[in-house]
C-alpha cells in the first residue's frame, strides 16, 4: 500500500514538473520572493508555487497576499533546489510565482 | 487575478518612522509617476492610537484618552502590508492629496483634517480593529 502511495505521489510530482517546464518554456512567470509580491500586488498572477522549505513567515505572507488577490497558491512537494532544477536555473528558487499566459491548457490538465 | 490595493483599504506600514501603524489608503498610483517611478500610495494613518478606556473614567479623562494623532504620507507599495480590512471614512480628497507635501503648514492642516475624521469614527465605535494598536 505504501509503495503504491509513494508511486502515486511520485507520479503527480512528475506531472507537476512537466507542467512547470512547459511554463518555463512558453509561459510567463516570475521567480523570487520580492518579484512575486510585486506581481501579486499588481494583480497579474494566476498561480503561485512555493517550495516546501520556504520559511513559514514568508509562506504566510505570500499566502495572505494571494488570498487578497484571490490567486491560488500551490505547495510544491520538493525542496527549493529541486524547484530550481525543474526551472532549469542555476540558482536556488525559493518561491516561484508563475503567471500563466496560457491558462486553459494548463489549468484543465491539472 | 484581483487588484486589491484600492482606496479605503487598511494597510500596515512596514518601513519608516510610522512602521507598525495602521493606515488607510487614500489614493493609489499603480504605475508610478516621473518622480516616483514605482507603484505607490498616499495613506492617512494613525500615529498615536487612542488609549484604553474603562467604565470608571470620567468624561474629561475619556476625552483626553480618545485623542488620535494622525499622519499623511506617500509610501512605496512594498513598504505597505495590505490587510483584508477596509474602512470607508470619507477622507476629503481635495484636502488630502499629494500636493500637501510641499510645505509643513499645508501638511499640518491635512493631518488635522485626517485626525478629525478618525476621531469622529472612533467615537461611533465602528471599525474597532483600525483603532487598536498592533501588538508585536
Amino acid at each position: 500500500f505504501i509503495a503504491w502511495l509513494l508511486k502515486k505521489m511520485k507520479k503527480s510530482l512528475v506531472s507537476i514538473n512537466s507542467r512547470l517546464q512547459l511554463i518555463m518554456k512558453s509561459g510567463k512567470y516570475v521567480l523570487g520572493y520580492k518579484q512575486t509580491l510585486k506581481v501579486i500586488r499588481q494583480g497579474k498572477v494566476k498561480l503561485v508555487m512555493l517550495a516546501n522549505n520556504c520559511p513559514t513567515l514568508r509562506k504566510s505572507k505570500i499566502g495572505y497576499c494571494a488570498m487578497l488577490a484571490k490567486t491560488g497558491v500551490r505547495y510544491y512537494s520538493g525542496n527549493n533546489i529541486e524547484l530550481d532544477t525543474v526551472c532549469r536555473k542555476y540558482c536556488r528558487v525559493c518561491d516561484s510565482d508563475i503567471i500563466r499566459s496560457m491558462p486553459d491548457r494548463l489549468v484543465k490538465s491539472k | 487575478m484581483g487588484k486589491f490595493m484600492k482606496p479605503g483599504k487598511v494597510v500596515l506600514v512596514l518601513a519608516g518612522c510610522y512602521s507598525g501603524c495602521k493606515a488607510i489608503m487614500v489614493k493609489n498610483i499603480d504605475d508610478g509617476t516621473s518622480d516616483r517611478p514605482y507603484s505607490h500610495a498616499l495613506v492617512a494613518g494613525i500615529d498615536c492610537y487612542p488609549r484604553k478606556l474603562t467604565a470608571a473614567m470620567g468624561k474629561k479623562k475619556i476625552a483626553k484618552r480618545s485623542k488620535i494623532k494622525s499622519f499623511v504620507k506617500v509610501y512605496n507599495h512594498s513598504h505597505l502590508m495590505p490587510t483584508r480590512y477596509s474602512v470607508d471614512i470619507p477622507l476629503d480628497k481635495t484636502v488630502i492629496n499629494k500636493g500637501v507635501f510641499r510645505g509643513p503648514a499645508l501638511k499640518h492642516k491635512t493631518q488635522q483634517e485626517a485626525k478629525v475624521e478618525f476621531e469622529e469614527r472612533y467615537k461611533t465605535g465602528k471599525n474597532k480593529w483600525f483603532f487598536q494598536k498592533l501588538w508585536f
